[in-house]
Parts: C-alpha cells; sequence; structure tokens
C-alpha cells in the first residue's frame, strides 16, 4: 500500500475521490516499464543504489509523487536481505574496541605515522578471520541502504558469484516457493495502483457502508479477517433494504469497529483499507465512506464522502473463496443431481446476522411453490463449538435453518447436550431425501418465487 | 457482571442497564465502554469504604464485577541509579501519588522529567508504557530506563516502534506505534507515561489514554497549555495538572558553561563551483517568481510551486544539493581531523546533520556511530560504553540531550546542524560539561565559508541568547 504522503486525492462538494491514472496512457505505462526495469537490474544491488537511481527519475518531473507511489508498490514485492561474512555489529563492536586503544586515527601524518586505520581494520580482519575487504564492507552492511535486493516479484537471486555479481531464476510453478502474485508487469502496477489510491483515501475513514449482490461468503469473510464490525441490512435489487435474507438479493452493511460505538474515530481506516480490495470480488458492489478532513482539532475537521462501485475499473488481487470449497459440498450437489425432487439445491448464500458474527450457510433448498430452507453443513467441530453455535442460531429464531452434522470424529450425538430437531447426523455423506425431509417439515413460506421468476 | 478487553474497548457482559459510562452495543447486545473507564468502573461497583462513608451510601448494593480485562502484573522495581530526587522532583511525585496516580506534572525542559517518570514507575509498581513523540525520545527513554531497572526485568525493556516489535512489563514506544497498536496493548499496563503530553489532544493520538486500561497515568510537559484550548481534553483522560515548575526558577541552575569557537573552511574548487551552479539555479527561479522567500509564507509557497511546476521542482533539488555540498564539504573533514588530534585525550562528541556523513566520518576515523538507523538496543549500549569510559568519542547525526541519559563531553563539534534554534540550545546545554574545573567545556562549529551556512550559523547564535526555547 501507498503511505499516507503518497496519497493523490482531489476534494469537491464535500466528496473526495482519488486521482486515478489511465492504465492505458502511454506516459503512465512508460514510466512503470522503466520503474519494473530499474528494480529487475538492481537485483543484487544494493537498497540505497536502487533509491538513487529512482529518486534520479523525480528530479524535474513533478509526476514525482506517482513515480515515487509506483516504486513503492514495487518495492513491496522486493525482499532485501543483509549479505555479510560475519555479523557486522560483531565486526563494528571489534573495530571500535580495537580503535579506542589507537586514538587519533587521522588522516593525516603526524609524527610520520598515519597507518593507525589500516593497522586497526587488519588487526580486527585477522581476528574475525576476514579479508580486509570483507572487514570493511561488512562493518555497516546491515545499514538499510546497504542491504541488497535479493527478490523481486518472481525473480530472485540464486546465488552470488566471485565477482560480485549476481545471477537471478524466475520462480516457476512447480517450484518449492511459489508466490500469489503474477509476474510483474506494467498492466499489474498501474492496476494496483489505482487500487491503492483508493486504498489512501480510506486511511481517514470512519465509516464504510458497502453494497453487494453477490459473492457474500468472500466479502464477509473478509471483514472478519480485517476486524472490522458490522451491522448488515438486507436489500433487494435496487438497493432498498427488505425484511428478511430469505427474499433479500443483496446485502447492505455498515462497517466500523469497536470505538466507533463511542465517537468518528479514523483508527479503522487502515482496516477498511485493507479490506477494499475483497470488493471489486463481487460482480456487482458499492461502497461510500465517511472520510474525516484535515487533521487538526475535531473542531474544524469536516466529513467528506468517498464512493465507489463496480464501474470504477478496480480489480482485486485477494482470492475469493471456492465455489464449492468442500468435497463434501461437491458431492451432495451431484448427488441432488441425480436424485428426483421437486426441492433444489441452491448455492445461495444468504448472510445471518448472529450478533457478534455473521453466519453464510451454504445452500438454501427451495421449492418451486416458494418454501424454503437453508442448509449449513458443519464438518469439524468440538461439543463446546457446536453447543455455541446452536444456541445462537437458536437465539436467532432460525427455525428454517437445518444444519447437518459430521458423525465421523469422536464426537458423537451424545456429547453434545441440547440439539434441536433441525439437526441432520451423518456418517459418511449426506443423503438427499433426509434433507428433503427436514426441508418438507422446516421451511419457510416465501415470496420468493416471484423473485425468482422475474 | 464480566469485564473483558476487545480491542481497544471494554466489553460489559450482563452489566445491569444502570451501569455508568457504557454504551448499548447493539451489534453485539452487549454493553461497551471506552477502555480508560476501567478504573472508574471498579469503582463504581466496589466503592471504597472512605467513598461509602463520605457519601452516606454504605447500604448501596455493590455490583459483582468479574474482571478478565486486567492483562498487566504488578512489579517490584528499585531505580539502580544513585541519584537523589531534586526538592522539585520530590514535590511533583508526592503531588501526583496524592492525586491517586492520576494527572500532569508541568517542568521546565532539562530539569529531569524523564527522572521524576523513573520515580512514578517504581512508586506505582505496575506494567508501564511510556509514550514519546518521537524517535529519538523513544530511543533516550530506552536508554535511561535500561539504566534504571534493566538488570530488574526478566525481558528488558520492551521498545515498540522504530522497527522493534518487542512488548514487556517495562516498554517505551512512539505516539504514531501507540496510535496503531494501542487496541491489541491496551489491557497489559498499569501505568501510563505520556511525554510532551501537549501533543496528546491530536484526535488520532487521543485515542492512547482511551483505549488503554491503565488506573495510574502520568503526564509530562514542559508547556501544558495548548492554543486551541484542548488541554481541557488532557484534564478528562490523564487528570489534572498537579504540580508545575516555572521556567525562571530553574534557569541556569544546571545547566554547564561552555566556550564556543568558530571554524569556517572553504570549499574545494569543484565543490565551489557546483555549489554557485545549483545554488544559482535556485535563486534564479526565486528572484524570477514574485514572493519573497525572506518573508513570511514565502517558502511555503516555494514549496507549494515546486510540487506542481517542474522548474520549481528543479529549483528545489537544486537548493537541496547546494545545502548538501555545504553541509558535507570535504575541508571539514581535514578540519575534524585537526580537532581529534588535539583532543583525543578528551571525550568528545561530533555532531552531524545527515546519516550518510556520520557514517562516512565513523568508518573513516573507527568512531562509534548513532544516527536515527541505529537499532534502540545497539544505541544504548553504545552510549554505555562511552558513559563507563570505555569509547571516549561518539559520531552522531541525533540529537542527543534530555537529561541522565547522555553521558557527559567535554568537547562538542558540530560539523553540520539544521537552523532550528531550539535544537542547537539543547545539543550544547545538556551534553557539554566540563571534566575538571580548570578547563570549560568545548563546542566546535564548522562551517562552510560564503555559504548559506554562514548565515544560518549568525542567524542560530542570535537566536540561542534570546529566544533558546523556540
Amino acid at each position: 500500500m501507498l503511505t499516507a504522503d503518497l496519497a493523490r486525492s482531489r476534494t469537491r462538494n464535500g466528496s473526495v475521490e482519488p486521482l486515478f491514472i489511465g492504465p492505458a496512457e502511454s506516459r503512465y505505462r512508460e514510466t512503470a516499464q522503466q520503474l519494473i526495469d530499474i528494480f529487475e537490474d538492481h537485483i543484487g544491488e544494493p537498497k540505497g543504489d536502487l533509491e538513487e537511481t529512482i529518486d534520479q527519475l523525480t528530479i524535474a518531473d513533478t509526476d514525482y509523487k506517482i513515480v515515487q507511489g509506483l516504486a513503492k508498490l514495487l518495492t513491496d514485492e522486493c525482499e532485501f536481505e543483509t549479505v555479510a561474512t560475519a555479523d557486522p555489529q560483531k565486526i563494528r563492536q571489534a573495530l571500535f574496541a580495537k580503535a579506542n586503544e589507537s586514538y587519533p586515527i587521522v588522516r593525516q601524518p603526524t609524527l610520520g605515522d598515519d597507518t593507525q586505520r589500516l593497522e586497526v581494520y587488519s588487526a580486527v580482519a585477522d581476528q574475525l578471520g576476514l579479508s580486509l575487504e570483507e572487514c570493511y564492507r561488512g562493518m555497516y552492511a546491515d545499514l538499510e541502504d546497504n542491504m541488497l535486493l535479493v527478490r523481486f516479484g518472481d525473480l530472485y537471486v540464486d546465488e552470488y558469484t566471485d565477482e560480485g555479481r549476481s545471477s537471478t531464476t524466475r520462480l516457476t510453478g512447480d517450484s518449492e516457493e511459489t508466490y500469489a502474485e503474477d509476474t510483474i508487469s506494467v498492466d499489474w502496477l498501474l492496476t494496483r495502483y489505482n487500487l491503492a489510491l483508493a486504498q489512501a483515501v480510506l486511511y481517514d475513514a470512519t465509516q464504510m457502508r458497502i453494497r453487494v449482490w453477490d459473492h457474500f461468503n468472500t466479502v464477509f469473510s473478509y471483514v472478519k479477517l480485517f476486524g472490522l464490525m458490522h451491522r448488515i441490512y438486507p436489500i433487494d435489487e435496487t438497493g432498498e433494504w427488505v425484511d428478511s435474507t430469505d427474499v433479500a438479493a443483496g446485502y447492505e452493511a455498515i462497517l466500523d469497529g469497536p470505538a466507533s460505538l463511542f465517537s468518528k474515530s479514523r483508527k479503522y481506516g487502515i482496516r477498511m483499507a485493507n479490506f477494499l480490495p475483497a470488493l471489486p470480488l463481487c460482480d456487482r458492489w458499492e461502497m461510500t465512506a465517511e472520510v474525516l478532513d484535515g487533521d487538526g482539532g475535531s473542531t474544524n475537521s469536516g466529513s467528506l464522502t468517498f464512493e465507489l462501485d463496480q464501474t470504477d475499473g478496480l480489480s482485486s488481487h485477494y482470492s475469493a473463496q471456492d465455489e464449492f470449497d468442500s468435497d463434501l459440498e461437491r458431492t451432495l450437489a451431484q448427488k441432488w443431481e441425480r436424485a428426483t425432487t421437486d426441492w433444489e439445491l441452491r448455492r445461495e448464500d444468504d448472510v445471518l446476522d448472529l450478533g457478534a458474527e455473521v453466519m453464510i450457510p451454504d445452500f438454501a433448498v427451495e421449492h418451486p411453490d416458494g418454501r424454503r430452507a437453508i442448509l449449513e453443513i458443519v464438518g469439524f467441530w468440538t461439543p463446546e463449538y457446536l453447543e455455541e453455535k446452536l444456541a445462537k442460531i437458536e437465539a436467532a429464531e432460525l427455525d428454517h435453518l437445518l444444519i447437518a452434522v459430521s458423525d465421523r470424529l469422536d464426537c458423537s450425538a451424545t456429547d453434545v447436550e441440547k440439539v434441536s430437531d433441525q439437526v441432520l447426523w451423518f456418517k459418511s455423506g449426506i443423503h438427499v431425501y433426509d434433507v428433503v425431509d427436514l426441508a418438507e417439515e422446516y421451511a419457510l413460506e416465501t415470496d420468493r418465487q416471484k423473485l425468482h421468476s422475474e | 457482571m464480566r469485564l473483558t478487553f476487545d480491542d481497544g474497548t471494554l466489553l460489559l457482559e450482563d452489566a445491569p442497564d444502570s451501569v455508568p459510562y457504557a454504551e448499548w452495543d447493539d451489534r453485539v447486545d452487549e454493553y461497551r465502554a471506552q477502555a480508560y473507564r476501567y478504573h472508574d468502573l471498579h469503582q463504581w461497583a466496589a466503592p471504597s469504604s472512605r467513598d461509602q462513608q463520605t457519601l452516606a451510601q454504605a447500604t448501596m448494593a455493590s455490583e459483582p464485577l468479574e474482571d478478565d480485562a486486567r492483562a498487566y502484573s504488578d512489579l517490584a522495581l528499585s531505580p539502580a541509579v544513585a541519584i537523589e530526587p531534586r526538592g522539585y522532583q520530590q514535590a511533583a511525585l508526592e503531588a501526583w501519588i496524592d492525586h491517586d496516580r492520576r494527572g500532569s506534572v508541568v517542568l521546565p525542559t532539562g530539569s529531569g522529567k524523564t527522572f521524576l517518570a523513573i520515580q512514578s514507575i517504581a512508586d506505582a509498581g505496575v506494567s508501564t508504557l511510556v509514550v514519546v513523540p518521537t524517535i529519538d525520545l523513544l530511543n533516550q527513554w530506552h536508554a535511561t530506563l535500561t539504566n534504571a531497572f534493566g538488570d530488574q526485568l526478566p525481558d528488558d525493556v520492551g521498545v515498540l516502534g522504530g522497527g522493534s516489535h518487542t512488548i514487556t512489563d517495562v516498554t517505551v514506544t512512539t505516539y504514531d506505534s501507540a496510535y496503531r497498536y494501542i487496541n491489541e496493548y491496551g489491557d497489559r499496563f498499569g501505568l501510563l507515561v505520556v511525554d510532551e503530553v501537549h501533543h496528546l489532544p491530536a484526535p488520532t493520538y487521543q485515542q492512547i489514554p482511551e483505549m488503554t486500561i491503565a488506573p495510574y497515568r502520568l503526564g509530562l510537559t514542559a508547556t501544558y497549555e495548548r492554543a486551541d484550548d484542548q488541554h481541557e481534553v488532557l484534564e478528562e483522560l490523564l487528570g489534572p495538572v498537579v504540580y508545575k515548575e516555572d521556567v525562571d526558577e530553574l534557569t541556569g541552575e544546571y545547566l554547564s558553561d561552555y566556550e564556543t569557537i568558530h571554524l569556517e573552511v572553504e570549499l574545494t574548487t569543484d565543490e565551489r563551483n557546483q555549489y554557485e551552479e545549483e545554488y544559482q539555479l535556485y535563486r534564479d527561479y526565486v528572484d524570477s517568481h514574485d514572493f519573497d522567500i525572506w518573508k513570511e509564507g514565502g517558502y511555503q509557497e516555494f514549496l507549494k510551486r515546486s510540487s506542481y511546476d517542474p522548474q520549481g521542482r528543479r529549483a528545489l533539488i537544486a537548493k537541496q544539493r547546494a545545502e548538501e555540498i555545504a553541509r558535507t564539504a570535504e575541508k571539514k573533514i581535514d578540519t575534524l581531523d585537526n580537532l581529534l588530534k588535539r583532543h583525543y585525550d578528551d571525550r568528545t562528541i561530533i555532531f552531524t546533520a545527515n546519516n550518510d556523513f556520520a557514517y562516512e566520518i565513523s568508518q573513516e576515523f573507527i568512531i562509534p556511530c548513532i544516527t536515527h538507523q541505529t537499532a534502540t538496543e545497539e544505541r544504548t549500549d553504545l552510549l554505555d560504553r562511552f558513559r563507563t569510559g570505555e569509547y571516549s568519542m561518539l559520531v552522531t547525526s541525533q540529537v542527543l540531550d534530555e537529561g541522565i541519559d547522555v553521558p557527559a563531553a567535554n568537547v562538542g563539534i558540530i560539523l553540520s546542524g539544521s537552523a532550528s534554534k531550539r535544537q542547537y540550545a539543547q545539543r550544547l546545554g545538556r551534553i557539554l560539561r566540563p571534566t575538571d574545573d580548570r578547563q570549560p567545556a568545548r563546542l566546535y562549529e564548522i562551517i562552510a565559508a560564503n555559504t548559506k551556512e554562514t548565515y544560518v550559523s549568525q542567524h542560530r547564535r542570535q537566536g540561542v541568547g534570546t529566544d533558546a526555547d523556540s
């Protein structure tokens, strides 16, 4: 991500927008390519040299914020390492101890003797079993500027040859270390830059309101991952609130953090910035954030609005959860295909608000006449986990929620004190007709039929 | 009622509706309170017998309280610093203790605020977080706290910030790092010490005390009042000013005398040519535009222009390059060389204004070096060795000031410095002490002749006499 000083945005009429750059514009493509080349050329070289080369690009360039911003994102893909034959701090300590006996160590000859400096370095080199060069260079090899660039994206330093030159290798998909990132390219960089500009606006955000119409499971996993709190409201196609999740086309969620209860806090802005890339995983989404203006006292800082949606051309580097993330679920779906029943199994991710957390059941079981139940599959559990979960479900009064619980593990039905009739125990796989039986009993009448036929 | 620490707040499980200081959180269906209410909530749940008598509330039913929030320990520490507290330090400590160990102490710069903090940490006897504004101060506090308590802490003094992330029973952190992590560690400390506390009322930093459960709090500053009256916020979050000592009563008392010598060096021909070329670029730009760089707001105007005008940007870089040439002039090294010859038996600290120059000197003359890049632990170790006399020289690009952490030197050499009057005054006053009564401490300033540095130096010296604290 960008540091706050590299953020670029414009404020107008109470709203703030990032100054996105056109990924097709040739001047940006040229700069991006130039930077990527610089990084590749500096693999195995000191960080200070790399930064100096980048700075040279910005001397008479007022786009230096863009250049430095792009460079920051590339630096995030780098690893720097101290490369030294001996621990630099040990070398220093030995040098200073030796030097303290030999002061003054001065440049010009006094009384015909100007070799103290060389003597100190040689003595310490011998003491540590180093060459004079290794001793001199190693003294500050751990300074940030002197650390070497050892990996850039999927390019990394193989080994250091004797001439001090290094050879590089591109990691392939089947090597032991694989990186989530694609190979770094101009398009990758410019796309990531626009996302980073949007993230930077959120550093000062106090609250975020999102609306999503698909990929709920993924989105709310990321909400939880980044420690945001939420209030969730089911919405229809137009974004209007609706009464129940059963007729919801999407969800609106208001995201902030624990202390937001007491005052507008920009403490969670960084979490919102981290969360943002989850949204472009959805096909349809909207985001409105409240952003604090200015950093002065609480009196003169007002709120700005920051809006984004799927038309802004952002794309995500986060991974979406698999459509079917367990064999169990896939098997049930396949069995359902072959079974003869009017009930349909849908991969429909309702978001059920259980207070402190959301539950996103795996399936909906729907009848053409509009009856509907939801199905959650619990594969691995402990008695405590299951009891807690059941208690929450009971508290949420979700009568049409069916829970299929695996009996394969050491725990079994007898370990759990309170089990409602909505729980279906299974050993190796879930039987379609067991689910249908439960659905017949607990399904809820909805007017969903109309929604689907539209 | 059960109290838990949740991400910088207190969650009050099964709390009665009469619970004070709390808001109903419909996201989790429990009451929630700000972490700094921890002490108040305890008072409410179990009022002390004294309060009950005075308030005639002996019949009040106290709420049983299960405290799962507190994650800090009791400590038995005694400062390993064999210095008697000065009269006003003792008075300040007592005033703070009398105010239930909550509140701020206002003492002038250089009067041993750090020392007072150490006394209060020992007195409070609980895990402590010390919050300071800068990395420089982070390093200084680490050194001081290590001196005082290092041997008594099994896990040393913790550092959060400046690239370190170790949390121990006594931890020092910067405002920025504290703001970032306080929601994670706000339950780990019973005493919160805030240095330069007048910076705290910024909306972001304010969340540091808000998200901490610490019942004991100490603010330290030399300038408590803020123009915007925001210091009232401090009363709510840290407690009132419990002690105030005026500047006048202390000035001169503990500051040492020293003799200042200014040395000018010429730029080499190459340096002179480069300097003139770059400086001219900058002057031309400034002269051809209608703002006065020497007037108020002029420099800001220049900086603003440099952000959108390519020539302005080039002029800014030209100015920086010219300054760099003057700062690191080759002849300064020669002069330094001569001074080191003369003073090799003394205790010498060399200041530079940039890191590269400090490291160059360190390698050239094999002198221990401290910059902002030096890891906190190594920095403390180097200062310790200088203090014990194991090292007699030190080169640094940092301001080493304030109280007891900086070992005395009798020779200071400034190779380049910033124009900050305050920084300069502090550098001089805090460090130099004569080794014996016959010879005063000595400060050299080495300036490049006929450059802007000459002006800055004059400007700086004028400032010291009249307005040392600006």
